[in-house]
């Protein structure tokens, strides 16, 4: 019961915080808006060809050529499974908001030491593995909130996302939050300074970004970053959510929404007993 | 639970970090209801003590009790038994005073409208119920103290610990702080532990207080009893030309009680009467051909007494106004 007490303490605690910042609420909703406007429309089109230029000694017959718009169109449907390049990158947009949302939560955590709220939780009689738990899972409902707003806004540019499936491809986007929550939390745990960690998460968040078909399918990626993509766990919320959302099924031949939970949720569960490992053990001479 | 005397029992103490001797060797116990001070310098050892005796770092060497339980084996049953005011600020900034202490009291077990009622209760004895909505990043540097002393009230600990209670505050803030100390003792006879290195602080407040320098206690006692070792009256004198035979001159005032070499070419000479001391000592100079450039007498105070037991001065207090302690240089 005490337990209890202090998980929903440090749970209260993460949310409250997020929603006095109102105006970094809007911050992190812009960002992917940035992304999905000018990356989604701009590309968009590139894939849905209008004009298609006649070529010499192909005589311009309207049929060939509307053919030809058919042949094109399908074969990018085909590549980013069955929908149109709008759906299949703000369904990777929105798994992105949360991914990026979950890990740079993780700096609270350094913000709290320079401020001195870490030591608050420290000397307090909660255990520390629940102390922590409610941090992380207080984060993950915001990056999680995050992401619903992205879904919500991606209404005004596509037509093609199921929207009766939200709830579940959340579930699977607040899964994977706890786990990059818990491994940004671990890291900053480790550090004393904004900037080294700023640093960590450029070198990390981008690179697993691009290599987990955010942006374009893991399908059609060089055998190498498909190698690395297998073992990102990012590549299956991803597939699981733009499966749900987008009913485009654009993966590796094993993925599924089964095998992309299970995935999910062992890197999680690992993820979290680090964390709490690491923050069991933390003193002040850290 | 044993029904103990002596709350904190600390046995010879040792804290090392990396190449650092932080606390060397320190033995002190604290008896319920008591108000015990740790006195000394900035770097003494006295907030390192502290965060041991709050299961926050771990010791070298030796042992710690509190409330009978032991700070390493025992650490979450002595958090229990324990309010802390870091000498940092602690408080989240971007929440109100009332959620730092909604949350303070759900992390200590406390719920629905008992803690409430106690927030409320806590925040109108500092005087900070009007502005109990009000975000941290808002409150003046006392306010901010004020809300951490109430903040550590709160799940009623046995033994409340200050670390450096009014550093930083001005003399309005400090007043006030005291007063609420001062009230804590009277009303709810509570046993508190405080470091500070304000001479004054620990003489107005302390039942009992340890000297503390380079992670050593040099004497412990009620102020009374320190002040004491030094007897009626202390004697300063400077002379240009102090060399290096500290007995000889010292054999010179054979009248004086102690007789000690300072640093700085300075003497000091423990007396029973300073007027009366005063032309013996010219007449001595005279005959010795020892110039004097300067002479002081003082009744002694725990500054006298510090400067006694170091040979250096505890320069902060309220009369001398301290250069900000994060920038003083120190001595040698």
């Amino acid at each position: 019961m005490n337990s209890f007490n202090a998980f929903t303490a440090m749970m209260y605690r993460q949310l409250k915080r997020w929603w006095n910042a109102r105006s970094r609420v809007i911050m992190t909703v812009l960002n992917p808006l940035i992304w999905m406007i000018f990356l989604g429309l701009g590309w968009g089109s590139i894939f849905s060809p209008q004009n298609i230029p006649s070529i010499p000694g192909v005589p311009n017959v309207p049929d060939v050529v509307s053919m030809m718009r058919t042949a094109i169109d399908n074969y990018f449907k085909q590549i980013f499974g069955g929908v149109g390049y709008v759906a299949f990158m703000i369904t990777g947009v929105v798994v992105m908001t949360a991914f990026m949302g979950s890990f740079i939560s993780g700096i609270s955590v350094i913000w709290d030491k320079q401020f001195g709220f870490l030591k608050e939780t420290l000397v307090a009689p909660a255990p520390r593995s629940i102390v922590i738990l409610g941090r992380i899972v207080g984060d993950s409902i915001v990056t999680t909130i995050q992401s619903l707003v992205i879904v919500m806004l991606s209404i005004v540019l596509t037509n093609e996302v199921n929207f009766i499936n939200i709830p579940l491809a959340l579930g699977y986007i607040f899964i994977m939050s706890l786990g990059f929550t818990s491994l940004g939390t671990a890291i900053s745990l480790k550090f004393s300074s904004m900037e080294g960690f700023q640093m960590v998460v450029n070198l990390i968040t981008m690179p697993l970004v691009f290599m987990s078909g955010v942006f374009y399918p893991v399908t059609t990626m060089p055998d190498w970053m498909k190698w690395i993509a297998k073992f990102n766990p990012l590549t299956y919320s991803v597939h699981a959510t733009r499966y749900w959302l987008a009913n485009a099924n654009v993966g590796f031949e094993y993925m599924n929404p089964l095998t992309d939970l299970a995935i999910l949720t062992v890197f999680t569960i690992v993820m979290i007993i680090e964390a709490m490992n690491i923050f069991e053990k933390t003193t002040l001479e850290d | 639970m044993p029904r103990l005397s002596n709350v904190i029992v600390v046995e010879d103490l040792v804290k090392k970090f990396k190449d650092v001797v932080a606390v060397n060797g320190i033995s002190f116990s604290i008896k319920k209801e008591e108000v015990f001070a740790l006195l000394g310098p900035n770097g003494a050892g006295k907030t390192t003590t502290i965060h041991i005796i709050a299961t926050l770092l771990k010791p070298t060497k030796g042992s710690v009790l509190v409330a009978g339980y032991d700070v390493v084996k025992e650490a979450d049953k002595v958090r229990k038994k324990i309010g802390i005011v870091f000498q940092d600020p602690s408080l989240d900034n971007q929440l109100t005073g009332y959620d730092n202490m909604y949350i303070h009291g759900k992390l200590y077990g406390l719920k629905g409208r008992e803690l409430q009622e106690k927030i409320m209760k806590l925040l109108d004895l500092v005087e900070l119920k009007e502005f109990a909505y009000k975000k941290v990043m808002y409150y003046s540097g006392g306010m901010r103290r004020r809300l951490e002393i109430a903040r550590s009230l709160l799940h009623e600990p046995e033994i409340l610990i200050l670390d450096e209670p009014t550093i930083g505050l001005d003399p309005q803030s400090r007043a006030r702080i005291w007063d609420y100390i001062k009230y804590l003792k009277k009303e709810f006879s509570m046993t508190i532990l405080m470091t500070t290195h304000y001479m004054d602080e620990a003489e107005e407040l302390a039942d009992r207080i340890a000297i503390m320098d380079k992670g050593k206690i040099l004497a412990m006692g009620t102020a009374d009893q320190l002040k004491s070792m030094l007897g009626q009256d202390v004697v300063y004198i400077t002379v240009n030309n102090l060399n290096n035979n500290n007995n000889d001159i010292c054999n010179m005032f054979n009248f004086a009680k102690i007789c000690k070499v300072l640093d700085g070419n300075r003497l000091e000479l423990v007396v029973d009467n300073a007027t009366k001391a005063l032309p013996e000592i010219f007449h001595i100079a005279e005959l010795k051909g020892l110039r004097i450039v300067e002479i002081s007498y003082r009744r002694p105070t725990l500054n006298e007494v510090f400067l006694h037991l170091t040979g250096r001065e505890l320069r902060d207090s309220l009369e001398l106004q301290p250069i900000p302690p994060r920038r003083r240089v120190r001595f040698r």
